[in-house]
């Protein structure tokens, strides 16, 4: 303890935390200027029934729950091989893997409009190669935002698996091994159950990042594929329509808590099992 | 080894491409002589480098952008630091759950972060928009102040400022000869994450917008819905440049890979 | 005898929690006074309070003659030493030792001078320029001492100094603590859990326990005359025997004897029958089943050279003590 009173310090940033953050934020989504609660749980209501509402739910979860499956599939892989290389590559494979981090997604995301926009490599490749007519347009549709948004979260996927399979002792290989267990059996049976909790982090990340994401479904799925995201953005700068945009913003956050709310329960219970 | 594991290179390999492949293809698109998107690009130029540097909603834009990220990381510093030393290391009724709420602004979308802020504290409150996106930025960029300053002072023994008071240190003295310099290669990290977090964010920024003043990410966005042209993709390697200079500035001094250690626990 | 401290009453609760409890205690000046006990029994509550980490629930300390019970740690003028050592990582040994002189606005040259001196009476002023990390455990608790001591403390507080080194280097480091507490003459204040190195090192000895002073004294004076029960398990002592009329006495190991033909001892007898026969180099450890209401076990060291002790498992034999080795205890 450096002081009876260092406790206080925490007041500055707790202060813009409730009126940058937290105060505003409930402010928004229960009662902004205009509308009353009820407005917005009519229009919430509004949203869970009307079809086209649903479809837009529906794409997002369903979007997310393809990308988190797609960046578990990939990126334990890579976090494995990394984790237990030994070669000097590994540390710069690793650095690759994070790197794109550092850039914003209006970046990250313009590339897939070279690669896949009607006159871009793959559309061109698949004429040259003679196995279409037409190059197709392979943009604004659910595929780009798929391949986007692996893009974007693969990396958090990789540093969560990373540092759950760092922890798993490798002498547990090497014992399991000598008492006969396979190679695959050593795998199934004791690193991935020990890195459990780190893929369920992993998965709760990229969901939840997939989830809210906007750059991406609003470059690569355009006005046709539309996002909880997209219509977010929508109702707050376009239509304006507060009533929407709070019930659209609640529908996002309780799916996120909820989300992350059953991968704490999931952890908590892998552990003690 | 990867021989030996063949499933898993090749789900390997496939992870890479994803997520190297397309950043790429915006450089290579970068030195194109035409005027669009296309690939193979048609002949090989420096024009859209020339015209991205002159671009002035970019330079702007940019502008803007190191001033934002600049500010916000300094305000994050400032009142993240203090929470820090709060929480590792003072009396604090409910420990877990302040660390919880100083980490809260990860956990809530950042789309609606940045609604709530536009309608009640730019709308309702009439706040001018700088003040708003800044403080939205702050806010934003706590959790990576306090979590990442937070393993520094873990790894420290906790017994070293109790070392200083005893010897004579007066809490302040203690705070800026042992806490602080205990502190440094957190703070690096936590400064580096937040500017660079900053820098790129998209959602707050584009909500928070106003005519004069927008970042550099939302006027990119911007250009992209009206013109299709190669430009996008010179600043993008501008940028790309710019960046890898920040993460080797990083591997020297603290390590690259363990900035990002510091907040997924 | 000067007191240089003293504790008046002194409680510390921690909620529902009485860690110490109305403790009186004086600390004699110029000597050193060693808080043994169990862990949990507040020893080091009892320092962090005297140094001024924690503040009593009620009661006074008085430093000097002073009542400090609120006074800050930094200034009270005393320097501890803790178990961790919590040297400062990005400063040199050099700058460590120091730094206390250094806020003491001791001007350089003067100060680099205190530095040598007090380094090398630790052994240590061939590594002023390096770094905590680069040093050994020993190495890095001598650092922690020196920089206690060059402020000139009031008092020397020590918590549990010795317990991170190994066995070797805590035996050298004991008789190194008497070295200095002899040459610099500073009033010392040790907690330790270990009873060999209370009895090496203290002029005065407190044993502690639950929050509570059991006994206090020279270490000549208390050891072969423990209070009660649970002072004299925590020095070592065995063997437990209570006889017919309700005394409780105890004897050591060491004190008890297989006896022979002449079957005589005026302190203490007992029967019993062999249980194991250990050599230990030094001695032989024989534990024995006595003859007891509760078949107890006694244990007792034979020298190695006594032709007397041929016990085997299994032998019956007598055992006995002189009058002049038997404890007797309170309870």
């Amino acid at each position: 303890m450096i002081s009876r009173r260092t406790g206080l310090l925490v007041l500055p940033g707790l202060a813009l935390l409730l009126a940058g953050f937290l105060v505003p934020s409930a402010a928004m989504l229960l009662a902004p200027p205009g509308v009353s609660p009820a407005d917005i749980l009519a229009r919430l209501g509004q949203m869970l029934t009307d079809p086209y509402d649903l479809t837009i739910i529906w794409r997002t979860v369903r979007l997310g729950l393809i990308v988190t499956l797609i960046c578990l599939v990939l990126g334990f892989p890579i976090a494995y091989l990394l984790a237990r290389s030994t070669s000097r590559w590994s540390g710069v494979l690793l650095a690759l893997a994070i790197f794109p981090l550092l850039l914003s997604n209006v970046v990250r995301t313009f590339g897939w409009l070279v690669v896949l926009g009607s006159n871009g490599a793959i559309g061109q490749l698949l004429l040259a190669l003679g196995l279409v007519d037409q190059a197709p347009q392979l943009l604004y549709t659910e595929l780009a935002i798929v391949l986007g948004l692996t893009q974007l979260f693969l990396p958090l996927a990789i540093i969560s698996c990373y540092s759950a399979v760092a922890q798993v002792d490798p002498g547990l290989d090497d014992a399991a091994r000598g008492l006969g267990a396979s190679r695959t059996r050593t795998f199934w049976g004791i690193v991935a159950p020990l890195s459990g909790p780190g893929i369920v982090v992993a998965a709760t990340l990229v969901f939840a990042g997939s989830a809210t994401a906007y750059t991406t479904p609003y470059l690569l799925g355009g006005s046709s594929q539309r996002m909880l995201s997209t219509q977010l953005f929508s109702y707050s700068s376009v239509s304006i329509d507060w009533a929407a945009a709070s019930a659209t913003a609640l529908i996002m956050t309780v799916l996120v808590f909820v989300v992350s709310g059953l991968s704490s329960l999931a952890a908590r219970r892998g552990r003690t099992s | 080894m990867n021989t030996r594991r063949p499933v898993a290179a090749t789900l390997a390999v496939a992870g890479y491409v994803i997520m190297i492949v397309p950043i790429l293809f915006v450089v290579a698109t970068s030195f194109t002589g035409g005027s669009t998107l296309r690939f193979p690009p048609e002949g090989l130029s420096l024009r859209w480098f020339d015209a991205a540097v002159h671009h002035t909603p970019f330079i702007t834009a940019m502008v803007s952008s190191l001033q934002l990220a600049a500010l916000a990381t300094v305000l994050a510093l400032l009142l993240g630091i203090p929470a820090t030393l709060a929480i590792h290391r003072g009396r604090l009724p409910g420990k877990g759950l302040v660390e919880g709420l100083f980490l809260s602004p990860l956990i809530v979308p950042e789309l609606v972060v940045g609604l709530a802020l536009f309608q009640q504290l730019m709308i309702g409150l009439r706040l001018d928009n700088f003040t708003v996106l800044l403080i939205g930025h702050t806010v934003l960029m706590l959790p990576y102040a306090v979590r990442v300053t937070g393993a520094s002072l873990a790894l420290a023994d906790p017994f070293v400022e109790e070392a200083a008071r005893g010897l004579g240190a007066s809490p302040l003295r203690t705070f800026f000869t042992v806490t602080l310099p205990l502190l440094r290669p957190g703070i690096f990290s936590a400064a580096l994450l937040s500017f660079v977090t900053s820098f790129n964010n998209v959602p707050l920024s584009l909500l928070l917008q106003s005519r004069d003043f927008r970042t550099l990410p939302v006027t990119m966005l911007d250009y992209v819905q009206q013109s299709y042209d190669p430009m996008v993709a010179a600043t993008s390697t501008i940028i790309l440049a710019g960046t890898v200079l920040v993460a080797v500035v990083a591997e020297r001094t603290v390590g690259f890979a363990r900035i990002f250690g510091g907040i997924n626990r | 005898m000067t007191v240089a401290a003293q504790f008046q009453q002194v409680t510390q609760r921690f909620g529902d929690f009485t860690a110490v409890d109305a403790i009186d205690l004086t600390i004699p000046a110029g000597k050193l006074t060693t808080l043994l006990g169990p862990s949990g029994c507040g020893k080091t509550t009892s320092l962090r309070m005297l140094a001024g980490y924690s503040t009593p629930t009620s009661g006074r300390i008085l430093i000097d003659g002073v009542d400090s019970t609120r006074t800050p740690p930094e200034r009270r003028g005393l320097g501890m030493v803790f178990q961790s050592y919590a040297l400062f990582p990005h400063l040199t040994v050099a700058e460590n030792v120091g730094y206390g002189l250094k806020l003491r606005k001791m001007p350089a040259a003067e100060r680099t001078r205190v530095v040598a001196e007090t380094l090398d009476l630790v052994g240590l002023g061939h590594l002023a320029g390096s770094r905590p990390k680069k040093l050994s455990g020993g190495q890095q608790q001598r650092v922690a001492l020196a920089r206690a001591i060059a402020i000139r403390p009031k008092l020397l507080l020590l918590d549990e100094p010795l317990s991170n080194l190994d066995a070797r280097l805590r035996v050298h480091m004991r008789a190194e603590l008497r070295r200095i507490q002899a040459e610099t003459g500073l009033t010392v204040v040790l907690v330790t859990h270990d009873q060999d190195e209370a009895l090496e090192l203290s002029d005065q000895m407190v044993v502690m326990r639950e929050g509570r002073i059991l006994q206090q004294g020279a270490p000549i004076d208390v050891f072969p005359a423990p209070a009660n029960r649970l002072v004299a398990e925590f020095l070592g002592y065995e063997n437990f025997v209570t006889s017919a009329d309700g005394t409780l006495r105890t004897v050591r190991p060491e004190h008890l004897q297989v006896l022979g033909q002449e079957r005589r001892a005026d302190g203490l007898t007992l029967e019993g029958v062999v249980v194991d026969v250990a050599f230990r180099g030094v001695d032989r450890l024989v534990t024995v089943d006595a003859d007891d209401s509760l078949g107890r076990t006694v244990r007792l060291t034979a020298d190695v050279r006594d032709g007397a002790v041929t016990a085997r498992p299994g032998d019956r034999v007598v055992l006995g003590a002189d009058q002049a080795h038997v404890v007797t205890l309170a309870g």
